[in-house]
């Protein structure tokens, strides 16, 4: 019988791991339970209209009622950035939103905000142009353009790499259920635009993440601390060049994709755009932060 | 021992209730214009009613323009009927100057001591006719080979209308705007505090309340908003020497309005009865009334009646018809003075084009005045837009990302208070066309969205030493992202994408240079290198055709154009 060798170098290495993934224990504790339990699932819903694709991928995850209780307070976080048509693939597309609202509203919601801090302005035109002031509010939604920084708060990132604090929006904060609604595209910058980065949208001076050290990691630095109650993703029109405003090259999955790893959910999202998710900077520090899943074969995928 | 009160004394409330409700429509129209509200009437009728400003809008334009002629004849027509009317009746500065001096309990100098300034208006209004009339003759002129020369319309120094309408765009709205965000901004602070959180009935009851301050928006800066403010309560502080100084002395519409009223057959009249207890000469806002209670100045006289309404014997009355014993309508100006009024026109048509900039060999600011002169979309040449403009500021308070700004130093004194484009305060957003929609001498001509990708205001120029991608290393790529027009691309070096403009592409608009976060100078900025004004909008669409397709454009604002 002989000894197995160990260098000091292994030992620092299996030490460090062993550490990691004693750490990793006491945060999988905070995780939603499915989490924890289970390889991350994701529902993915296709070949139906944008509506018909929300309800079976919201089903697909055990219906809204496992999400909002009635009297809850909900906030949409979509992607209304720009002031650009639907057909652009530049936001979220109204017509997913809408249905959103409606099964938030059917399981109870007393309220529901849809809230965005969109780049372009003026605000009625990036509202009227995206289709989604017109879609939510006929959805019986609340439409909020986040354009004072009253409405934001300051909340630190505990353990962020790169990213101490942000100032957040107080309706997320302080909504029962957050909801993310972003859609699927390039991004000149980030490669992708997807669950993570969307959240940029949430906070008021994103100038200084775009300023900071690394973008990439403040993104997962963000990800990591503010994680949706359940994340939708758009991919009934994806924008595969000149992202993330366009114009640019329009495809049509016609899948919507939900989840509650935001990693697991943005892993699949960039398959959507041709790309893979060891590509996409942000996602792989998302990855080595432990927000979530980001290796494929480690996802379980359920199609409806 | 006082007469009953005669019926015509009841025209002082009368002219006052008019008053009031032409000054509600004035602060309506504006208000309702900056919140992007449909009305029926156009939204700048003031200035297109007013004479001097249609004048020098056709002038400039060297051509009859309708939406200017069918406004301005009203008035013209209403003065050669009645008098001044316009100014005691109608006219939202002299209101505004009423207002303030009530407000301000200014009561000016007795009559005897008041300067006796009347005439200089008049020179005013000569030296102002000369800039609108002589560089549009002069270019005229030069369409048959001759010199060309720019002019300088003076009179958005003078013009009452495009006065008090800019200090109402500069001055009181941005105030009433930070006031009401301010409201807001505590409201919606309060709105998330534990105390609502505990009280849900409070939460309901501000929440409409809050709704309705947050359409006020974010509150509009301007530049030189604190000159305009100065300017304004200079013209009210006048009235502690005469009350309405400013109408009395300075106005050149009221001597226009003032010179054309001498064809009226309306005119007051003192009867026999007069005690000459000199009420009605102490009354008199603009001093129309001489020593002599029988004998007023008719160019002076704005229609106030409140000689009427004071005359303690009902000996004031009005009359019809050709004897015009009692009213004084001589001018009496001195040909002098108004050979030197006309020779400081031309002063002020030549002087402030000094371009520092331009060659002797080239005629000056045919193009460009300087790198920060950036047009909104739809500015005519700059010759034609110096000359045009009147600085009512109507473009800037209606553009909703407040990125116009009266110019400062520019494009020196000839652009003093003309609209430019701030990219640092605000891009030229893609789907709005409201400047060229609402200004009122077409100074900007109206323009569609498709248009906005050829109508070049300037050019994007990336600052690589202070870009975060060229200068940094690091990723970031906002100035593409926000690009509209798809002018920017990006260079891959080392792995790393970096920032690079396509001058044909880029028209200028600055969303670049709004979004770039590189703080407090950016890294990226527009200059009015690109500025093609001084090509048809055939010819700038030529140039954008030959790059190829353009990216879809979006609708325009929901807002009618006039």
């Amino acid at each position: 019988m002989t000894h197995e060798e160990i260098t000091r170098r292994d030992f620092f290495k299996r030490a460090a791991a062993a550490g990691l993934a004693a750490y990793g224990l006491a945060e999988l504790d905070r995780l939603p339970e499915a989490e924890a339990a289970a390889p991350p699932t994701i529902v993915v819903a296709s070949k139906k209209s944008p509506a018909q694709l929300v309800r079976a991928a919201v089903d697909g995850m055990g219906g809204m009622k496992r999400f909002v209780k009635p009297g809850n307070t909900v906030v949409l976080k979509p992607n209304i950035a720009w002031a650009r048509k639907p057909e652009q693939a530049a936001n979220t597309n109204p017509e997913v939103v809408a249905e959103v609202i409606r099964l938030c509203k059917a399981a109870g919601a007393r309220e529901v905000k849809v809230i965005d801090h969109s780049i372009d302005g003026p605000d009625t035109a990036v509202l009227k142009m995206s289709g989604i002031g017109p879609a939510a509010e006929a959805a019986g939604a609340r439409v909020i353009s986040a354009r004072s920084q009253a409405m934001y708060q300051r909340v630190n990132v505990k353990g962020g790499k790169v990213l101490r604090s942000a100032d957040v929006l107080r309706d997320l904060m302080r909504a029962d259920v957050w909801i993310n609604l972003p859609i699927a595209k390039v991004h000149g910058s980030t490669k992708v635009t997807l669950a993570c980065k969307n959240l940029m949208g949430v906070v008021w001076d994103r100038g200084a993440w775009h300023q900071s050290a690394s973008l990439d990691q403040c993104i997962a630095d963000f990800a990591a601390q503010f994680r949706p109650n359940l994340i939708i993703l758009d991919g009934v029109r994806t924008l595969l060049s000149n992202g993330p405003k366009g114009p640019g090259k329009v495809a049509s999955p016609g899948v919507v994709v939900a989840g509650l790893d935001p990693l697991a959910v943005d892993a699949y999202g960039v398959t959507l755009l041709g790309l893979k998710p060891q590509e996409v900077g942000h996602i792989k520090l998302g990855f080595a932060s432990g927000v979530g899943e980001m290796r494929l074969d480690r996802i379980k995928v359920k199609h409806v | 021992m006082s007469a009953r009160p005669s019926k015509l004394g009841r025209l002082r409330s009368l002219r006052r209730a008019s008053q009031l409700v032409f000054f509600a429509a004035f602060v309506l129209l504006f208000g309702f214009a900056a919140y992007l509200v449909a009305t029926p009437i156009p939204p700048d009728l003031f200035l297109r009613a007013d004479p001097l400003i249609a004048l020098s809008g056709m002038a400039s334009v060297r051509r009859v323009v309708l939406p200017l002629l069918w406004f301005a004849a009203p008035v013209v027509v209403l003065s050669l009927a009645l008098g001044r009317v316009f100014c005691g009746w109608v006219c939202p500065m002299g209101t505004a100057i009423d207002l303030c001096e009530r407000l301000s309990r200014i009561r000016g100098q007795r009559p005897s001591k008041a300067p006796h300034l009347r005439r200089v208006k008049f020179y005013i209004l000569a030296a102002l006719l000369v800039t609108i009339i002589l560089p549009a003759a002069h270019r005229s002129a030069s369409d048959f080979g001759l010199t060309k020369t720019v002019g300088l319309s003076a009179i958005y120094w003078f013009d009452p209308i495009a006065l008090v309408t800019r200090t109402f765009a500069l001055v009181v709205l941005p105030v009433v705007q930070w006031v009401l965000a301010l409201a807001n901004d505590s409201l919606i602070a309060f709105s998330y505090s534990d105390f609502v959180d505990r009280h849900d009935w409070i939460a309901r009851a501000i929440n409409p309340v809050q709704l309705g301050f947050s359409t006020v928006g974010r509150p509009a800066y301007f530049r030189l908003g604190l000159y305009t403010f100065v300017v304004f309560v200079g013209i009210v502080a006048l009235g502690r020497l005469a009350r309405r100084f400013w109408c009395r002395n300075l106005c050149p519409l009221g001597a226009l309005l003032g010179f054309l009223g001498k064809a009226s057959p309306v005119r007051l009249a003192v009867s026999e009865a007069c005690t000459r207890c000199m009420r009605c000469v102490n009354e008199c806002k603009v001093g129309a009334i001489t020593e002599d209670p029988h004998v007023y100045r008719g160019i002076e006289c704005i229609g106030c009646y409140s000689c009427i309404a004071v005359c303690p014997v009902n000996a004031v009355s009005l009359t019809a018809g050709r004897a015009q014993a009692h009213r004084d309508d001589r001018l009496e100006l001195d040909r002098r003075r108004l050979l030197q009024a006309a020779g400081l026109g031309v002063a002020a048509i030549v002087l402030p084009k000094v371009d520092w900039s331009a060659k002797r060999s080239e005629p000056s600011m045919t193009k460009i005045a300087g790198s920060k002169l950036i047009r909104p979309p739809g500015a005519l040449a700059e010759e034609s837009f110096v000359t045009a403009c009147v600085r009512c500021g109507e473009c800037m308070k209606i553009c909703p990302e407040n990125a116009l700004q009266p110019a400062f130093g520019e494009g020196g004194l000839a652009a003093l208070e003309t609209p430019i484009l701030v990219p640092k305060v605000g891009p030229c957003a893609q789907s709005c066309t409201l400047c060229g929609s609402i200004c009122p001498t077409r100074a900007l001509e109206p323009f569609t969205v498709e248009e906005k990708s050829h109508l070049y205001l300037g050019t994007a120029i990336v600052d690589r030493s202070m870009c975060i991608a060229w200068a940094n290393d690091r990723q970031c790529l906002i100035c593409d992202e926000a690009c509209s027009y798809d002018a920017i691309s990006q260079k891959q070096i080392e792995g790393l994408g970096r920032p690079v403009i396509d001058e044909r592409i880029c028209v200028g608009c600055g969303l670049c240079e709004s979004a770039c976060p590189v703080q407090p100078e950016r890294a990226i900025h527009v200059y009015a290198s690109g500025d093609k004004r001084h090509l048809s909008r055939k010819e700038q669409k030529a140039i954008r055709d030959q790059v190829g397709e353009r990216p879809e454009s979006g609708e325009g604002l929901p807002y009618p154009g006039l």
